[in-house]
């Protein structure tokens, strides 16, 4: 699982990114589950179109660096917000849900079984026929979709430790989900 | 691989700042708009290195006397004389040893690397460095004689000031790498204006004279004398988006070559090849291998091996078989670049790189991607142009809706974690400029150190990796169990290149080490270096140096006044005050000859206004998103990025 990381004997705990921005607010965003990608994109080239280094060449150092730092908040925020799973886990942190906590806690009994078998299914489909492997695609595609429907429900009704759970879903499905892609390459 | 040296400017307990890597750059760019600066665009090439420039309306690839364009990357150290480029090439035969060429090949590497090479002639111990007679030359040295040379040859064709020049790195170089090349031109007195990657820059001379107004996506095949990379890149609405780059930073034209001679040596039965015989081979493989793209078969004359046999045949069909196995790796490059970048198939592929004559290779690529590679522009040359436009742009000349450029980092970057794992921290084909940070604490009651150490690469262990950098953290207060709070933040910035801080974050307490890689050269080593060229003479230096701390000082005050003009009503309790109050130290200071004095006053002014400068940002990102609708226009854009 990606939360929880140890760094000899340390324990590592991911933050939002470099600055403590709101990435919501930076792109002018409401803060939901389900964006507009097609805004969130005109967003962020609308920003990067004025806060480029490339446009600071030339202006005092000290406008350079707060340039810089703007942009790599512009860049980290595009990247959390325009990914499902990433912008769930943010949506989460936001509303205060201990996420660590929350893991402890697990995804259930049913869930966990059912990742394995996924798993364990995929990794034997390498040599079975395609048509096996393409419908395996789908269904953990379907899967990780319906978590992810479960999320934005329980999330805009506010039900954030339900929210949590399907957020931890989406994580094991979408792994499951990117290793079908590298097999099918 | 790499040493940690503390800068001791503050070191109180629990707390560390770790600079990676950090090479200090030569003033910055002038802030004058009244005349075009002069910039240029250097390909610093495994074989050949070029410069262009781009003068408003046309990008041109700089010629010697004889009308070439290409420098061969080739430097000999006599024990009387260095000769560079096409005088220095008939040595590699009649003096090997004091011939360099693929200098590049060990740019900002490991000696363990090169132990094997029969086609080297390394010293024995300390830096990694070619035995000349000249001396021992690192791969740093060598580079920036090449460099210097071009430099020499720009000032030949243009008149004035040269600002300084985008000098491209296969998007491959990781970023020891990164930080030799930038050595390598701060040796030869250029400033670096920004490190593009090839391909990028490829993408750069072919894109900016497309059509812009749809959205399409660009492959860029790059197979240099000794780099492979491959770049996918989409354009629209003014923005030149890398989406995934990949390659191999040690596969190329070069080893076509070395297959040739391999096959010879086995053909000829010759098991114990002098260094002169192994060279005179490697220049016949290169000229059979260039014929073979023209031609089915061809004879060589080899009487200069001084062996039983005058001449060595190879057909383009033995060739083929011979590289096969070569060209396929870049074939699967390419499939997990297609991949990264989430794209099913590409508008337009330009092939770049003297390699990608061969017709084995054209069609390799034109079955990979679907579609007949663009060959248009000289793919020798394209990167140097493309290079040259970019450099245009960095020195102040961009024009109105000119495109912007975005790029990403090639590796992953992360630490070291439990068991000899690997944790990403920021992953590759990250747009950058990027920032990532994560937090720390310890896990025993009284733990007050750690060791934090920095790996680059995509595999997962620790061995696999590339390592940059390892430091201790000591010192921290002991605490109970998970009450310390430390963050590490991994900074890359538009080159590439890594910084990495850490801050306690209870005591809010920073101490500074720097960190650099000990294959290449130390700060003390490059300032000695510059001194002792006759090209930096000491009153030069101080010269050079006060005319670029005044350029920066006055770009400060400047930009400072019109801020405060601007937006003063942005301006807290006494800011204002203490403002004026600093310029006018500044300004004072600027009059006097000393440049230390000008930087570290500039420095401080700079600090002073540094919220202010965020908080003009945060207003023109209000403003910026005025125009931006809450409805999306573009209902196809509207599919998933993946999630990392």
């Amino acid at each position: 699982m990606r939360l929880r990381r140890k760094l000899h004997g340390l324990i590592l705990e991911p933050l939002a990114g470099a600055s403590a921005r709101d990435y919501f607010v930076l792109f002018h965003i409401e803060p939901e589950f389900q964006i507009d990608m097609g805004v969130l994109e005109r967003a962020y080239h609308t920003l990067l179109s004025q806060f480029h280094p490339d446009l600071f060449a030339g202006k005092p150092q000290v406008e350079q660096r707060v340039a810089a730092q703007l942009c790599a908040d512009i860049n980290s925020g595009f990247r959390v917000l325009s990914s499902e799973v990433l912008r769930a886990e943010y949506l989460l942190k936001r509303a205060g849900v201990d996420l660590a906590q929350a893991e402890k806690e697990g995804v259930g009994a049913a869930f966990l079984m059912t990742q394995i078998a996924l798993r364990e299914r995929l990794e034997s489909a390498d040599s079975a026929h395609p048509s096996e492997r393409d419908a395996l695609s789908v269904e953990i595609r379907d899967r990780y979709n319906a978590s992810r429907d479960a999320f934005a429900s329980a999330a805009e009704d506010e039900r954030f430790k339900e929210a949590a759970c399907y957020w931890q879903e989406m994580c094991y499905l979408s792994k499951l989900r990117d290793a079908t892609r590298v097999r099918a390459a | 691989m790499l040493f940690v040296q503390a800068a001791g400017r503050d070191t109180r307990p629990g707390s560390l700042t770790m600079v990676l890597l950090q090479i200090s750059e030569p003033g910055e760019p002038t802030a004058s708009h009244h005349s075009r600066q002069i910039a240029l665009g250097i390909d610093l090439g495994t074989t050949n290195s070029l410069v262009a420039h781009f003068d408003g309306t046309e990008t041109q690839v700089l010629k010697d006397d004889a009308g070439r364009a290409a420098l061969p990357s080739v430097v000999y150290f006599g024990s009387d004389d260095t000769k560079i480029g096409y005088a220095a090439e008939p040595f590699s035969v009649t003096e090997p040893a004091n011939t360099v060429a693929s200098a590049k090949r060990l740019l900002g590497r490991a000696r363990e690397e090169f132990a094997d090479d029969p086609y080297l002639t390394l010293t024995q111990g300390g830096a990694l460095a070619f035995s000349t007679a000249a001396g021992d030359k690192t791969p740093v040295e060598v580079s920036s004689t090449i460099l210097s040379a071009l430099k020499c040859r720009a000032e030949q064709h243009l008149s004035g000031n040269i600002a300084g020049a985008v000098i491209t790195v296969p998007a491959y170089f990781d970023d020891a790498q990164r930080q030799a090349t930038r050595q390598a031109a701060e040796l030869s007195g250029i400033r670096v204006l920004r490190l593009l990657n090839e391909p990028t820059a490829a993408a750069v001379a072919y894109g900016l004279d497309a059509d812009a107004e749809e959205a399409s996506i660009l492959a860029v095949y790059d197979l240099g004398g000794g780099t492979f990379d491959i770049s996918i890149l989409r354009m629209r609405e003014g923005l030149f988006e890398v989406l995934a780059t990949g390659g191999d930073s040690a596969l190329g034209g070069d080893d076509f070559d070395r297959a040739i001679t391999d096959f010879w040596l086995a053909e000829l039965g010759l098991t114990q090849p002098s260094a002169i015989q192994r060279r005179v081979l490697l220049g016949l493989a290169r000229s059979a291998k260039e014929t073979l793209s023209a031609q089915q078969e061809v004879t060589m004359d080899c009487r200069a091996l001084d062996i039983d046999c005058a001449e060595l045949s190879l057909s383009r069909e033995v060739l083929e078989g011979l590289v096969g196995s070569l060209i396929d790796r870049t074939l699967q490059a390419c499939d997990v670049a297609l991949l990264d970048a989430e794209v099913d198939s590409v508008d337009r592929v330009v092939l770049v790189g003297g390699a990608t004559r061969m017709p084995r290779v054209r069609a390799a690529v034109t079955e990979c991607f679907g579609r007949e590679p663009l060959c248009r522009l000289d793919p020798d040359q394209v990167v140097a142009m493309g290079a040259a436009r970019q450099a245009d742009v960095l020195v102040g000349n961009r024009g109105e809706g000119e495109a912007l450029l975005l790029d990403v980092i090639p590796l992953s970057l992360g630490l070291e974690t439990y068991g000899g794992l690997v944790e990403k921290i920021i992953e590759r084909n990250s747009t950058i400029p990027v920032a990532r940070a994560q937090e720390f604490t310890t896990a025993r009651d009284g733990q007050t150190g750690l060791v934090v150490h920095v790996l680059q690469g995509e595999r997962e262990r620790v061995e696999d990796c590339r390592s940059l950098a390892r430091f201790e953290l000591t010192g921290i207060p002991p605490m109970v169990a998970g009450a310390a709070r430390i963050e590490v933040t991994f900074r890359v910035d538009a080159d590439g290149i890594l910084e990495v801080t850490a801050v306690e974050q209870l005591t809010g307490a920073r101490s500074e080490v720097i960190v650099k890689p000990a294959f290449g050269l130390d700060e003390t080593q490059i300032t000695e270096m510059l001194k002792a060229s006759y090209e930096f003479a000491a009153e030069d230096m101080t010269a050079r140096q006060l005319a670029e701390a005044r350029v920066e000082g006055e770009a400060l005050l400047a930009g400072l006044q019109s801020a405060m003009a601007q937006d003063g009503d942005l301006l807290v309790v006494d800011e204002a005050q203490r403002l004026k109050e600093g310029m006018q130290a500044l300004e004072g200071i600027l009059a006097a000859d000393d440049p230390q004095a000008i930087r570290e006053m500039t420095e401080q002014v700079g600090r002073v206004s540094e919220d202010f400068a965020a908080r003009r940002m945060d207003r023109s990102i209000q403003s910026a998103l005025k125009g931006v609708s809450l409805t999306s226009l573009d209902a196809d854009q509207t599919e998933e990025r993946s999630d990392s």
